[in-house]
């Protein structure tokens, strides 16, 4: 059998201890986009160097032209003052940097120890695995992490947070000198969130190079030694993270101040009737779920990540059977067999996990956008483009989606704008809807937009219309919905009105320790 | 300990499909007493051993994440040329050898369609099958060319003990692929290739240079399982082989290879499958099905096949949704 030598040493890292990353002059364009423009900076070795900007500003594409997945355009990345070019990831890694994407690259169908190997597995010269080397490596790099987890599991089987971990893991082991984050907290929860901090400053102890991407300010202050800003490609500023303060950052990402964000929300005064009764709701996944939403009221859901927020509202949406209870919806007892009926019935649901089910990915981002009221923009057989690009604009406008045409394919979209796309969707006028479900809507997205779309959400609830908003992040909920209802453990263990939740209260039913 | 000892069991999708072969059997002896005649059993590990040895290469292709439709005419291909080589007094291994790397440069120029001018496999392959198939046709003039009885049909014909010798070859063949998938670094890659090419790329992996190999490779076993075919029939014809790859296929996806991609098995998953998709075949000769019929039911069986395949997906895919408790 003909070995494919590609293996990954180790030991030849380029990058030795104490040098430093220079990124200097990156341009990069896609077709219609100028992704990245004369980017420069430098990350020493031994700090935590955070990359900062909206969506789209060009974070995940520098990460990729670090790992050699895209070739610059112009300019050189230098490890200890000598040029690096990469013509192929391979040697990247080789050359020391290990970078850890925004989607999960992993195999469900195969074990946790190969996923944490990625095909590097150590071997003798024949070809043949060392089994038990590999076994002790995985259980120490899993011991290391304090996780517990069978390095024999399928991955498939795990939370989404532990495969997340996992992702980390294969960037641990390859033990290289620089590490990129992107975004890695985006589905992780705190438990994990502890362990991956911990484990960022036990390596920035050993004098690696850690970049570190997130949308999550008060993340950047926790863990970071020095800010990059990003803006529409460019590099705004370099900034140490102790002399530096939310609001200037916001200013430097935006490119103006957005003030405070909560008390500045025109919410709703007036509350209807009530719109959808649930009682005593019980699925596979959730038990004994009761609660009540009036015509214009946002009702929250908070909760650890797997609390059964999303399950609730699958049920409710007719995605997942319901075992008992019932779900009453303007007064009329339902129980939708399928998400099409939950729809006609006004119901629309932005769910959480846009890769797997929302967006269509190889499909242009109008398509994605007028997906569900294509019916509506029928003129005898054939499509009204004008209706749709009508309806496209208002979506890309409203969420300041950054797409060149709307005929981009939604792949090529950086991750906070694929869920925006989403967001248009849902959110369109044309959508009769009376109830919208979003499920963490924020994930991913940067401070501005953030904004932007609690203000939305709010707008929706003056219109009349009950939004149910589940999100992770305990100062959104509590801050833009009416009511906040805490799960646990597929159980409901609190209803708060927004004026007595704070978020140790939260945290504690949350958690019910 | 105990229960789950029996949960792993019965989980065991060898298992599962070993009990279905049972009732299989049962059924097909219930509706004819002949079924269970020993001769009749040498029948199901002949034929096992054309569709299976072509499993072999299939289903390792498969689970690097690509798919060879023309397998069965590199088949066919390669028994007629091993008889020709034969014809003109060649030594039979040197002739053997030959065919195998005939078998390597159609497998070859299957890789070339989809990985250098980038067609896919699906229909690239259907395309190269036809051609290799006529082939077939043209050099022997549509006649079938005769093997004279020697060292080579033995390969063939010979038993050792109850096992026909090209059954021997089949099983040898599996355990060599199944330790090469299970073993060796270059099996877990081409797997890894199969289940995520992103990740594998990111990792390093050249996603082509494994799918090439594993094409060649599936010619090669392909017209390997050809030649001894002819060995068996003593001739080389170019209508021999006639929709072996589809039991190949149909073995290898109820063996729990996705068709989808991602989907990986042991070649013991596999075997049972193959004999499971021949007793089935089998038995329908047996209780005199038509012929014609005979092709409805397999076209059926493999539909099934594929049907189970993708609730199997669904269902994983689900599971990762849901990303299922720790
Ligand atoms: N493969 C591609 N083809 C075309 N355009 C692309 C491609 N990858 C990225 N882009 C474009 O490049 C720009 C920068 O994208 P990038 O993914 O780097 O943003 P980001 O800063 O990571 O944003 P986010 O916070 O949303 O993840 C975007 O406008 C995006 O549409
Ligand atoms: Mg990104």
């Amino acid at each position: 059998m003909t070995e494919v030598n590609t293996s990954v040493n180790t030991d030849r890292n380029a990058g030795g201890k104490g040098m430093a990353l220079e990124v200097d002059n990156i341009s990069k364009s896609f077709p219609g986009v100028k992704a990245l423009q004369n980017v420069s900076f430098r990350a020493e070795p031994g700090k935590v160097l955070a990359l900062l900007g909206e969506n789209g500003a060009g974070k995940s594409t520098l990460l990729k032209v670090l790992s050699g997945d895209i070739k610059p355009d112009e300019g050189e990345v230098r490890i200890g003052g000598v040029p690096q070019k990469f013509d192929a990831p391979v040697q990247a890694i080789q050359a020391g940097i290990s970078v850890i994407y925004q989607e999960r690259q992993l195999v469900p169908s195969m074990s946790v120890l190969e996923n944490i190997y990625c095909g590097d597995l150590p071997a003798t010269k024949a070809g043949f695995l060392k089994k038990k080397e590999m076994r002790q490596t995985a259980e120490r790099i899993i011991q290391e992490f304090g996780l517990e987890i069978d390095p024999f599991e399928k991955l498939g089987r795990l939370s989404t947070a532990h495969q997340q971990m996992v992702e980390i893991m294969k960037a641990y082991r390859r033990d290289s000198q620089i590490i990129a984050f992107d975004e890695p907290t985006a589905s992780l929860t705190d438990k994990e969130v502890t362990i991956l901090f911990d484990l960022i400053q036990r390596l920035k102890e050993q004098g690696k190079i850690i970049l570190y991407v997130s949308h999550r300010l008060a993340e950047i202050f926790q863990i970071t030694d020095e800010i990059v800003v990003l803006k529409d490609g460019r590099m705004v500023k370099q900034l140490k993270t102790a002399e530096t303060n939310e609001a200037e950052l916001i200013k430097a990402m935006v490119g103006r101040d957005i003030g405070d964000t909560y008390s500045s929300l025109k919410r709703n005064d007036k509350m209807g009737d009530v719109l959808l009764e649930v009682n005593n709701l019980t699925t596979d996944a959730v038990h004994d779920v009761s609660f009540k939403l009036r015509r214009g009221e946002i009702v929250g859901f908070a909760g650890l990540v797997g609390a059964g927020r999303t399950e609730v509202v699958r049920a409710i949406f007719g995605a997942d059977p319901i075992i008992s209870g019932e779900v009453i919806l303007d007064g009329e007892k339902v129980n939708f067999k399928h998400p099409k009926d939950a729809i006609d019935a006004g119901i629309a649901l932005c769910p959480e996990d846009r890769k797997e089910q929302g967006l269509i990915r190889f499909r242009s981002v109008q398509d994605n956008v007028c997906l569900p009221v294509f019916k509506k923009m029928r003129k005898g057989l054939i499509l009204d483009r004008k209706k749709q690009e009508a309806l496209t604009e208002k979506a890309v406008e409203k969420y300041s989606i950054r797409t060149p045409t709307f005929e981009k394919l939604v792949v090529e979209l950086s991750g906070g704008n694929q869920q925006k796309v989403i967001l248009g969707r849902w959110t369109s006028e044309l959508l009769t809807t009376k109830l919208l479900i979003l499920d963490e809507p924020t994930k991913g997205i940067d401070v501005g937009t953030k904004a932007e779309i609690y203000q939305i959400l709010c707008d929706l609830a003056r219109e009349g219309k009950g939004v149910i908003f589940i999100s992770s992040e305990l100062p959104e909920v509590i801050n833009i919905a009416d009511t906040i209802i805490v799960m646990h453990n597929g159980h409901i263990t609190g209803t708060l009105a927004r004026e007595d939740a704070t978020e140790e209260k939260v945290m504690s039913l949350a958690m019910l320790d | 300990m105990n229960g789950s000892f029996i949960k792993r069991i019965t989980r065991n999708k060898a298992f599962s499909l070993a009990i279905i072969m049972f009732a299989v059997w049962i059924i097909f002896f219930l509706l004819n007493h002949n079924y269970f005649v020993g001769e009749n059993f040498t029948g199901i590990m002949n034929t096992s051993s054309l569709s299976g040895t072509i499993a072999i290469g299939l289903a390792c292709l498969m689970m690097s994440g690509s798919i060879d439709l023309s397998a069965g005419a590199e088949g066919c291909f390669g028994g007629v040329l091993v008889a020709l080589f034969l014809r003109t007094g060649m030594n039979w291994i040197l002739a053997l050898l030959l065919t195998i790397l005939c078998g390597v440069v159609m497998g070859l120029i299957n890789a070339f369609w989809v990985n250098a001018m980038k067609l896919m496999p699906f229909i690239s392959t259907i395309a190269m099958s036809s051609i290799y198939q006529a082939m077939a046709v043209i050099v022997t003039k549509s006649s079938e060319i005769a093997i004279g009885e020697g060292p080579f049909t033995r390969l063939g014909t010979g038993h050792i003990g109850i096992f026909p010798l090209p059954f021997i070859i089949m099983v040898i063949l599996m355990v060599i692929y199944g330790l090469m998938l299970n073993y060796t670094k270059f099996g877990r890659r081409l797997i890894l290739c199969g289940g995520n090419r992103t990740a594998a790329r990111l990792a390093g992996i050249n996603h082509q240079k494994i799918t090439t190999i594993m094409f060649a490779n599936c010619g090669a076993i392909s017209a390997l399982a050809g030649a001894i075919l002819a060995a068996r029939m003593n001739n080389g014809g170019p209508r021999a082989v006639l929709g072996a790859e589809m039991d190949a296929m149909t073995a290898a996806i109820i063996g729990g290879v996705s068709f989808l991609g991602g989907g990986t098995s042991g070649m013991g998953t596999i075997f049972v499958a193959l004999l499971l998709v021949n007793s089935f075949n089998n038995g329908l000769q047996v209780i005199k099905v038509n012929s014609f019929w005979q092709f409805v039911t397999r076209g059926g069986l493999l539909i099934l096949a594929l049907i189970v395949d993708y609730f199997r997906e669904s269902r994983r895919q689900k599971a990762l949704k849901q990303g299922a408790k720790v």
